[in-house]
């Protein structure tokens, strides 16, 4: 060996033992026997062990664990040339030292260890052990991913209340659509009739027709609210029942009574099956009728012309059992489940042929609820009819008690004229509408200011009309059974314009909200009508629409 | 250079001697039961490695790689697609690391295994042809398959060829598929077989 070679052998022994001195690690060096050769100062600090204590011990004597935990086979298999890695995950640790750290829960510190064989000529001369401290990094792991796993539990709820949110809230808004509609329907009818009779320029029949539509949509105005307080009793728990012992059969006889008039304007057939057996039991008559009304107004509406409607009475051991069966247009699987839910329809857009609020059932309901029965559906699909069985207790009273309620019958069979406002002479007016009554206040306003108005009642009838009476104006309702307004501009837009494509247009609808407006407009109306429409606000957009037209 | 259908069954014996040993030291140090299905060995020269492993690995691989270094020298690679690498550390460390990447623990946790892997593969080769081998530390790394293939194939002066061996480790009702590559040169391979073909005359006799 050279003089500088063998300083420079010195210089680097001294260099690596400071920085074994410095490192943040534990570092043991063996011979091939397994006895200590070095042993750093980091090992000193955290095993308490003093170099002079260890140099030239065997490791495995002074660290008898090693053989007991079976870890010294790494150190054999060292020796024979591999290199062994022994992950924290697996082992913990190698030589059992204090934690640092003790708020991270381990009683030993835990290690990362790696343990090398050092050659020198192709042979093992011992072993570099190399432990790295690892418990603060463990801890900070495990609680991250504690961290994880608890925001994807919270991501996974969250998600679920924010659906269910969103579905009450869409339902919220279909009910406020529904509503809107089906309290300005009736609203549209009295304000234009109202409006005529305040002008006093009605013939003595078209006055007793105007009296009548008026009364006539304000009761079905005051179902609606009477519907919409109940509902609201009910949430509130403040429903109380009027409980007596009361005669099944005469409520049920009452309830088909007040339903016959609409079921023969549908010609259905009315069936009853009363087991007499069946008579008195507990509870409160007027609640009683409207639930037997509510299902037999139900079972009428949703069955189509010629269709039959069946109530069965009967009693069955200890409690009394009512079915209405209808022929009518059933109930899909998918909305069977919520059939009782509030505000709900089947068919929440704007071709829906039906009315109404979606409360009546659910008013059901609760009032079954309320006097100790339960309420069941059973359809077998869409277009099969349904069932609806009320059980309600049976008690053995005796009751003689009849109540009956006649409802008023309706004709309407007259049309009115109706003069005075601005001049819209020369003019063809389309109007489509399938009420009636809208069609004909709006004929009414429209001919007395001097058009000539041709209604239909749905988009089909106005396509055919618009071919041959061509039309300068067109006033259509939106939402429509079969075939709503949107459908129907959107197929006269697409008319050439020697076909009426571009007639000028304008919506009328009771759906009133903002974006109903801008749907509107979008659609290809130029104007928005909102129901209960002004008569002097109609007369001058259709005034409006022809200058357009005649400009054009 | 293809193996002969008795040079490649010998092989896989011998392999599965190791990965028995193997299976035998992951169950004690888990605590779970670890088998390592009998392997499949294919030779293919380093540059055909691409096409024989891409079908395998798609993503992401992680690989723990140990050069040896000796009469016989090469590279020794376990390859594990990223998502069988993760499901692995799961199964190993009882759930305890069940999350969908790698942290650092998991990633010592490969090495290990890796390491136990390679050393009982090269040791049976070494023994068998009375040859001492050195390990490098086993490196654990993150990458695609291609910076992978680039790592190792590079900077070889003499013609390579890669030993292929798949296999599956069965832990607790699940399986994760991992191949074990080994590249050599071909004096290295040569010698390898020559062993190989000598350790089957002796076994048939």
């Amino acid at each position: 060996m050279t003089e500088t070679s063998s300083k420079e052998t010195l210089l680097n022994a001294a260099v690596l033992r400071w920085m074994h001195d410095l490192a943040a690690q534990g570092i043991i060096t063996t011979d091939s026997e397994l006895n200590i050769v070095e042993w750093n100062h980091w090992m000193e600090e955290h095993t308490g062990k003093r170099v002079s204590e260890v140099i030239g011990k065997n490791l495995l004597d002074l660290f008898p664990e090693l053989t007991a935990r079976r870890l010294d086979r790494n150190y054999k298999w060292t020796l024979e040339g591999q290199v062994r890695v022994l992950s924290q995950a697996l082992h913990g640790y190698l030589i059992a030292m204090p934690v640092v750290s003790p708020e991270h829960g381990y009683e030993q510190m835990q290690q990362a260890v790696r343990i090398s064989p050092l050659n020198h000529d192709g042979k093992i001369i011992g072993t570099l052990t190399i432990i790295e401290d690892v418990t603060e990094r463990v801890a900070r792991e495990g609680e991250l991913q504690a961290q994880v796993e608890a925001r994807s539990r919270l991501l996974s709820s969250e998600k679920l209340a924010r659906n269910d949110a969103e579905r009450a809230n869409r339902l919220k808004d279909e009910f406020l659509a529904t509503i809107s509609h089906e309290l300005r329907n009736p609203l549209n009818a009295i304000l234009g009739w109202a409006h005529m009779l305040r002008l006093g320029k009605l013939t003595p029949p078209n006055v007793d027709r105007a009296v009548e539509t008026i009364y006539r949509n304000a009761k079905s105005q005051a179902q609606l609210v009477a519907d919409l307080l109940d509902v609201s009793r009910i949430i509130s728990g403040k429903l109380r029942l009027d409980v007596r012992p009361v005669d099944l059969l005469s409520i049920v006889n009452a309830a088909i009574d007040s339903i016959r008039p609409a079921a023969d304007a549908k010609s259905i057939r009315l069936q009853t099956i009363l087991d007499p057996a069946a008579g008195p039991i507990s509870g409160d008559a007027d609640r009683l009728q409207q639930i037997v009304w509510n299902l037999l107004t139900n079972a009428v509406k949703f069955t189509p012309k010629g269709g039959r409607v069946q109530v069965k009475v009967q009693r069955v051991d200890s409690h009394v059992e009512i079915v209405v069966t209808d022929s009518g247009v059933g109930i899909s699987k998918e909305f069977l489940p919520y059939v009782f839910d509030r505000f709900r329809q089947a068919d929440a857009s704007t071709t829906r042929i039906h009315g109404g609020l979606g409360l009546g059932l659910s008013i059901v309901h609760q009032l079954v609820d309320l006097h100790g029965g339960s309420v069941s559906v059973h359809s077998d699909g869409e277009g099969k009819g349904a069932s609806f069985t009320i059980i309600l207790p049976f008690v053995g009273v005796v009751s003689t008690e009849k109540e009956s309620e006649a409802v008023e019958q309706v004709h309407s069979d007259k049309i009115n004229t109706f003069e005075g406002l601005p001049t819209l002479e020369g003019l063809k007016v389309l109007v489509v509408d399938d009420e009636a009554d809208t069609r004909e206040l709006i004929q009414e306003v429209l001919k007395d200011c001097g058009s000539e108005v041709i209604l239909s009642r749905s988009a089909a009838e106005a396509l055919e009309a618009l071919e041959k009476y061509k039309p300068d104006i067109l006033i259509s309702d939106l939402g429509m059974p079969d075939e709503d307004g949107y459908s129907l501009i959107s197929k006269i837009r697409a008319l050439p314009s020697e076909r009426g494509g571009h007639i000028p247009a304008a919506a009328l609808t009771a759906y009133a909200r903002a974006e109903d407006r801008m749907r509107v407009l979008r659609s290809g109306f130029q104007f928005h009508l909102p129901k209960p429409v002004d008569s002097a606000e109609l007369v001058t957009v259709v005034a409006s629409l022809a200058g357009r037209a005649y400009k054009s | 250079m293809k193996l002969t259908e008795r040079q490649s069954d010998a092989l896989s014996e011998l392999i599965n001697i190791a990965f028995a040993r193997t299976g035998a030291a992951l169950s004690e140090l888990t605590g779970h039961r670890v088998l390592l299905n009998p392997p499949e060995v294919a030779v293919y020269r380093t540059e055909e490695l691409r096409g024989a492993l891409a079908k395998f690995v798609p993503g992401d691989v992680a690989s723990i790689h140990q050069v040896f270094a000796g009469p016989v020298a090469g590279d020794a690679l376990l390859l594990l697609n990223y998502e069988g690498a993760v499901h692995l550390t799961d199964l190993l460390t009882n759930g305890h690391n069940s999350s969908a990447y790698l942290d650092e623990s998991a990633r010592e946790v490969l090495t290990e295994v890796g390491n136990i892997l390679l050393n009982a593969c090269l040791g049976m080769f070494g023994n068998l042809l009375n040859v001492h081998v050195t390990f490098s530390v086993p490196r654990l790394h993150l990458e695609t398959l291609d910076e992978l293939l680039a790592s190792i194939t590079t900077d070889k002066g003499e013609k390579h060829y890669a030993l292929v061996v798949y296999t599956a480790f069965q832990i607790r009702d699940s399986s994760v598929k991992g191949f074990l590559v080994i590249v050599l040169s071909v004096t290295s391979l040569d010698r390898l077989i020559q062993e190989v073909d000598a350790w089957e005359a002796k076994q048939s006799n």
